[in-house]
């Protein structure tokens, strides 16, 4: 293998760490509480960067595992930020299981996923409230083409990332159907419970990631699968999708807040540094909890046939165009398939022993 | 208080460790008059609490109490111990000290030191010259080979029963003694104030000193000195002799998460010899050393540490990041394991000693306006042909004071020290 130092300076494009300060002591792997001997982090993610071996990084389980709590970064003698490392890493790697490359080039370029963005959003947002049709069948077609769209994206990230760390290294498919690793990749998919094994751990990160996560996919599952008609339907109170909204949005507000919180206030290890990406990302999850709210409570004061609920509904949908186009796939918040993905790949690389 | 008196000298020595003996002996030779002001009971510094000393083996105080006894008898040197500097002013014709003396409560003209009032007193404390692994009376000579010779009397846990007064032969125990105010003027001034070794509890992972079997070095040092408080190496939680002893390197130096980046230079070296020395005391004992990398940089002492390689001594290169307990008090370290790839594992050790890095003894020198680095050590504006200068005319340092070294480098300091004091007393237009 060829030694590339340029290596770093390329990661360094995903987050801010210091990792060419680490002198290699290996104090941030045994003070992890998620470090394990069959996947060790983060010193040896840091002695692949910097070695530059791109393959291995590519190629590892690792970065996954790690549920940022900082305590490497906060013990480190070097502070080269390990923490924050593996958290770029998890960015860098997205954007390399990206088959179109857009991640990558919206990682280096934030500012132009930021201006596609709002132009997706500004075009359909005109274009819907000049949209003289049934803008309800409209928005049936769009929402349902997204499951299409997002699956698509999901599956080239989830085959990439498969091939990257077993096909490659096996040389052929491998597939576990063991009951108890799928059983665990679901449970640890649904409550990310590696949190709570950080020494001193953070509840309140544990409680907002969750409420958020859960969210974003409720969000998602509503939009993708066009489960809210309100030009149509006239929503009560107790209706099964009025619940599903409320909650939706109370979890995305109240999550969102604290993490945003944690994140302008600089407390804590885990949420001092964020890519203008995360940003972005946080802000349209805003967005959409918010005008889905506000679409179902107008639509619920004032019925289907209310002027204010097409507009508020135009412009849910145009958010969500945005949103699901541009933000979601490119995301590091994609990592929510990564993460319990990894656990599966984990146990099945032990299965299957795979070193 | 009591009484005021007034002294006068050429050269005011601050501390009484290798450095500050050092110093005044060679300015005592040259003929100038010191003063040599120390704080503690006794003169001699860590240097005489030592075991041996790397990388000869020599016995620490073989070497040292030459050195007390011949500073304390030297007829141009006077030692004040038990005698704290408060402040230090420059004035036109050299330096004004205040010192403080603390009462020790015993009449120190009188005195001839019997031990009989040690022997009468019923009160038991902990012996800070042992690093609290003894005890010791509360009215006691600090400790065997001290210098001078007086007992100090515990004024807080002295219960006042009388009886060592009504044993001591002199009638020379005063309870009522008073701290006295000195003032010394003095032409020059060399601080050799040395060192403090960065607290047990520096580093919030390794126990925060409530692990009993976790101990510092310099009770390291004591457990294998021949007068030390057991008498053999045991560990404290059990008075087990230690099947397996591990050292934790760079525990206090080296981290900036403990805001200690520096290297302390003397850990990894004292580590060796003490690991040496306790093969020597415990040869069925396994000894394993977790080091980030040795720095052996002194003459002979890469030869000192292969020597050590050599006898057995396990050398596992590892930062330990995290320290706890057993039920049984068996001290715990996790370490990353990287002999093989990376690998967190957690290892079992029964007497764990922290190699504990060296920081200044102080933060504030006595109120002159010295330069200090980032850290709080003197600097020399000189650093690399005049490392005993301070920017202030007629004020020296030397030994850690001024940085970590071991006693050799520091020896050396003190003999620059001590001929940039001759060479300004000299030369300097000072009445
Ligand atoms: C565990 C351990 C083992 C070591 N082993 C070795 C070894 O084997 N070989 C080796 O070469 N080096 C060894 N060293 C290093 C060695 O101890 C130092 O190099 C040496 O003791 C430095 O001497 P010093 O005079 O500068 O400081 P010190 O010995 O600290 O002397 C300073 C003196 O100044 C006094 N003082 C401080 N403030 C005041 C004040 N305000 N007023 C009056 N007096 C004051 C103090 O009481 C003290 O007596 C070891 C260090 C440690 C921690
Ligand atoms: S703790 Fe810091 S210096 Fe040590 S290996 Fe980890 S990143 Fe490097
Ligand atoms: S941030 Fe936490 S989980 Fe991630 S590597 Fe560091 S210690 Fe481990
Ligand atoms: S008077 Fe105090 S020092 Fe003297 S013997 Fe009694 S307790 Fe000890
Ligand atoms: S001398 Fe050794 S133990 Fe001490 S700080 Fe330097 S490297 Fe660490």
């Amino acid at each position: 293998m060829k030694v590339n130092t340029k290596f770093i300076k390329e990661v360094k494009k995903y987050g801010a760490f210091d990792i060419s300060a680490c002198f290699n002591c290996g104090n941030c792997t045994a003070v992890c509480p998620l470090s394990a001997e069959d996947v060790s982090f983060p010193r040896k993610m840091i002695r692949y960067a910097q070695v530059g071996a791109e393959k291995e990084i590519e190629a590892s389980l690792e970065p996954w595992m790690c549920y940022y709590c900082g305590e490497c970064s906060d013990t480190c003698p070097r502070q080269a930020y390990p923490g924050e490392f593996m958290m770029s890493l998890r960015r860098y790697l997205i954007s390399k299981y990206d088959v179109t490359g857009i991640s990558a080039f919206f990682y280096k370029f934030p500012w132009v996923q930021n201006l596609l963005t709002i132009a997706i959003f500004a075009v359909s947002l005109i274009f819907f409230l000049s949209y003289t049709g049934d803008f309800q069948e409209l928005a049936e077609k769009i929402e349902m083409a997204f499951p299409a769209y997002v699956t698509l994206a999901i599956i080239a990230y989830v085959f990439m990332f498969y091939k990257k760390t077993i096909m490659d290294k096996a040389g052929k498919m491998l597939i576990s159907f063991d009951f108890k690793n799928i059983w665990e990749t679901l449970i640890h998919g649904l409550t990310q419970k590696n949190f709570s094994s950080c020494s001193d751990t953070d509840w309140t990160r544990w409680i907002a990631h969750l409420l958020v996560m859960s969210g974003y996919t409720l969000t998602l599952i509503i939009s993708n699968l066009h489960l809210l008609e309100p030009l149509r339907i006239h929503y009560g109170l107790f209706d099964i999708s009025t619940l599903l909204v409320f909650y939706a949005t109370f979890a995305i507000l109240a999550g969102g807040f604290v993490m945003m919180f944690r994140r302008v206030v600089k407390q804590v290890q885990s949420s001092s540094f964020s890519h203008s990406t995360d940003w972005l990302f946080v802000v349209m999850l805003f967005l959409i909890g918010l005008s889905t709210f506000a679409t179902h409570t107008a639509n619920m004061a004032l019925g289907p046939d209310s002027d204010t609920v097409s507009i508020l509904y135009k412009f849910n949908i145009a958010v969500e165009m945005a949103w699901i186009v541009i933000v979601v796939p490119f995301t590091k918040w994609i990592h929510i398939f990564f993460r319990p993905m990894a656990i599966y790949l984990r146990n099945l690389k032990k299965e299957k022993q795979l070193v | 208080m009591n009484g005021k008196t007034e002294h006068n000298c050429d050269t005011l020595i601050v501390g009484s460790g290798i450095a500050g003996m050092q110093a005044a002996l060679d300015i005592g030779d040259a003929g100038f008059n010191v003063i040599m002001v120390e704080k503690s009971p006794s003169i001699g510094g860590k240097m005489i609490s030592l075991s041996k000393v790397f990388p000869t083996l020599d016995c620490a105080s073989c070497i040292t109490t030459p050195k007390m006894a011949a500073s304390s008898h030297h007829p141009r040197v006077q030692m004040m111990t038990y005698t704290e500097v408060k402040n230090i002013s420059k004035k036109a014709d050299g330096f004004e000290a205040l010192l403080i003396k603390k009462p020790r409560f015993v009449i120190e003209s009188e005195c001839i030191s019997c031990r009989k009032c040690e022997e009468a007193c019923p009160v038991y404390l902990e012996d800070e010259f042992e690093y609290g692994l003894g005890v010791k009376k509360a009215i006691s000579i600090p400790f065997t080979n001290a210098i001078p010779q007086f007992p100090v009397l515990d004024e807080e846990k002295c219960i006042r029963c009388g009886a060592c007064a009504r044993v001591c032969p002199k009638d020379c125990i005063d309870y009522l003694q008073k701290p006295e105010e000195i003032t010394v003027k003095a032409k020059s001034v060399i601080i050799a104030t040395g060192y403090e070794i960065t607290p047990m509890d520096a580093k919030k992972e390794y126990g925060e000193n409530k692990l009993i079997n976790v101990i510092s070095s310099l009770q390291a040092e004591r457990l294998l000195a021949p007068h030390g408080p057991y008498g053999k190496v045991l560990r404290p939680s059990d008075g087990k002799i230690p099947d397996s002893i591990a050292y934790v390197q760079c525990a206090g130096s080296r981290d900036e998460s403990i805001g200690v980046p520096y290297c302390s230079r003397v850990c990894c070296m004292y580590a060796i010899k003490q690991a040496m020395l306790l093969s020597g005391s415990l040869p069925l004992s396994e000894i394993t050393i977790y080091y980030m990398d040795i720095r052996a940089f002194g003459k002979g002492y890469e030869q000192f540490y292969n020597q050590a390689r050599a006898m057995g001594i396990n050398f596992v290169k590892a930062k330990v990041a995290k320290i706890s307990e057993d039920s049984q008090h068996n001290v715990i370290l996790r370490i990353d394991r990287q002999e093989e790839g990376s690998k967190p594992q957690e290892v079992k050790h029964d007497l764990v000693v922290l190699s504990q890095g060296l920081i200044p003894s102080r933060k504030e020198f006595f109120g002159l306006d010295v330069k200090l680095n980032e850290y709080g050590f003197i600097d020399s504006p000189a650093k690399t042909f005049s490392p005993a200068l301070t920017g202030i005319d007629g004020l020296f340092v030397a030994g850690v004071a001024s940085g970590p070294k071991d006693i050799p480098d520091t020896i050396m300091e003190a003999g620059s020290a001590a001929m940039e004091a001759l060479n300004y007393l000299k030369t300097a237009k000072i009445s």
